[in-house]
């Protein structure tokens, strides 16, 4: 039965990633988080498993009694999922990796379309995210800022009339908000202003993260903007600091990429046209560079050089070619070696569809 | 001394930690300090972690006495074995498990050890007072109408620019910052005295 549910998930696409937004050449998607706690129940790190079973009903009956998430939901119980299925709903950035670790008494909540997912019993007893397409920070607010009105009723939150909402670690304590946009920012790369502009917004107190791995890992040019501040500022406040930073950051690397088509076309042609080779004719495939080939693809499509793939096939090619999900397509366990070269077959195969399109 | 992360500047702010007997050490100089705590709460110096760091140095600013980890000697060492781990009484949760995690164990945490936290937020936010929403009020509608308002006029300031209206874009700015000034004005709230 478990397995129906993560194949449902993979047969959907999803909305975040494969529909248009505002912005989207350069802003994938734009993501919101709430940190919430049920009042008088310890946090998920001290409770008992008594208490960890306690809030995990309280939370999954507010849930499906409120009905906040929708009709076309997926409940999981984590400890019903094997590791690589649970690696899966991690590459679906729907579960954090502090979640995929723990087995017990956890549980998600996914809207079909993922435009919305609940982790119960992660650091917090919920984290609420929703997500957009594209750079629409005060979309997705409108839309969790609804939700999470709507579970407060049911849902006694853990708050103090000085601190707001109170959470598991302190960093989160207030708003219990992080907003994030994750961004494609190949020109500033290429130009050798990536770190400048990191510095810059980190100067305004917004961390830049790479979106794979950890710390300063930029594999695939994709990196993640977020706010640090959570207490002092209304939600408003900080996702309208946050947008101002994201848009000049945008309007950066649309400079960029216009001065590098300029000044060093012929650099940036070859670029894009030597990765494209590689996905079409590799035998081997590493993950790395499969996400850095795929990211000069993206560029090469948003500057028009392609006509046979769109953005969405790149788009999609980000996520499915993230292990979990090549073992899910494979029906089997791969080794890293195996893997990669069912990845290198897995985009050559993509591509060619793709072309073949047009 | 050389700050261990950028190598380049004299260290002005040694960390030394006792955990379990064992010692760490972590020099650093105070641009790599401020720059790393700022820029990323969970952030590892191999194989520190900064929200311990955070505590720390909130701690040894707070002036709790003994409970210092700016201690080069050893007597301070052997003063901070020596103090009673403060404990919730509601959650059963340490002062030295918040101090190791970064994380409180319950809601009442937040008034046991709000001594270490309250200085420790000051590293981390903006500000002291939470000015966003209150729980079991309705949905923010008012400002989020406002914020959808604000971005459509933000794309109408933006098309106006780039088809070079530059005066019409002025006012149009003027009508943002206003809106803008007017969606941040927080709502008055009453404060209590401090803990």
């Amino acid at each position: 039965m478990q397995q129906n549910k993560i194949d449902k998930l993979l047969k959907h696409d999803v909305s975040w990633l494969l529909d248009s937004g505002p912005d989207g050449d350069i802003a994938i998607s734009s993501r919101i988080r709430l940190a919430r706690n049920i009042q008088g129940l310890p946090f998920p790190t001290s409770a008992s498993p008594g208490q960890l079973e306690q809030i995990q009903t309280a939370a999954e009956m507010a849930l499906k009694k409120s009905a906040v998430i929708g009709k076309d939901y997926l409940d999981f119980h984590m400890s019903d999922y094997s590791v690589l299925e649970r690696q899966i709903l991690l590459e679906r950035r729907l579960i954090s990796s502090e979640f995929a670790k723990k087995e017990h008494h956890t549980s998600l909540f996914v809207k079909q379309d993922e435009s919305c997912a609940i982790m119960i019993n992660e650091e917090d007893h919920l984290r609420i995210q929703a997500l957009c397409p594209g750079l629409q920070l005060f979309k997705v607010w409108e839309q969790i800022d609804k939700l999470d009105s709507e579970l407060g009723k049911t849902l006694p939150y853990a708050y103090d009339s000085q601190l707001g909402h109170l959470t598991s670690c302190p960093t989160n304590v207030g708003t219990g908000m992080r907003a994030s946009v994750m961004l494609h920012l190949p020109g500033l790369v290429l130009s050798g202003k990536i770190n400048a502009a990191i510095q810059g917004v980190n100067k305004l107190s917004m961390a830049v993260r790479g979106i794979f791995g950890e710390g300063t890992d930029n594999r695939g040019n994709l990196f993640q903007v977020s706010n640090q501040s959570t207490l002092g500022e209304s939600e408003v406040q900080i996702i309208d600091r946050l947008n101002t930073i994201i848009t000049q950051l945008v309007m950066h690397e649309k400079k960029c990429r216009s001065n590098l088509l300029k000044n060093k076309k012929y650099f940036l042609l070859d670029h894009v046209g030597r990765s494209y080779g590689i996905l079409r004719h590799a035998y081997t495939l590493s993950s790395e560079e499969a996400l850095n080939s795929l990211s000069d693809i993206r560029i090469g499509v948003d500057m028009g050089m392609f006509n046979s793939i769109d953005l969405h096939t790149v788009n999609k090619l980000f996520l499915t070619i993230n292990p979990a999900h090549l073992q899910k397509f494979a029906e089997k366990e791969l080794s890293s070696k195996d893997r990669d070269i069912f990845r290198a077959a897995f985009v050559r195969k993509q591509l060619k569809n793709a072309k073949h399109k047009d | 001394m050389l700050c261990n992360v950028c190598n380049q500047n004299e260290a002005t702010i040694h960390i030394q930690e006792i955990v379990n007997n064992n010692k760490k050490a972590m020099h650093l100089c105070s641009e790599c300090a401020v720059q790393k705590s700022q820029n990323d709460p969970a952030f590892d110096f191999g194989g520190f972690n900064l929200a311990e760091m955070l505590y720390n140095i909130s701690e040894s600013q707070g002036g709790i006495p003994g409970l210092s980890s700016l201690s080069e000697d050893e007597t301070a060492d052997e003063e901070k074995k020596d103090m009673p781990d403060l404990e919730c009484s509601n959650c059963g949760w340490v002062l030295s498990s918040l101090r190791r995690t970064g994380r409180v164990g319950c809601a009442e945490c937040y008034k046991v050890f709000h001594k270490v936290i309250d200085n420790a937020l000051k590293n981390m936010h903006r500000g002291k007072l939470h000015v966003g929403k209150t729980p079991g009020s309705k949905a923010t509608n008012k400002s989020s109408n406002s914020m959808l308002k604000l971005m459509n006029l933000q794309k109408e300031l933006d098309e106006l620019v780039q088809r070079e209206e530059y005066e019409k874009a002025a006012k149009l700015r003027d009508k943002i910052n206003d809106l803008k000034k007017k969606i941040n004005s927080p709502k008055p709230k009453k404060k209590n005295a401090a803990k």
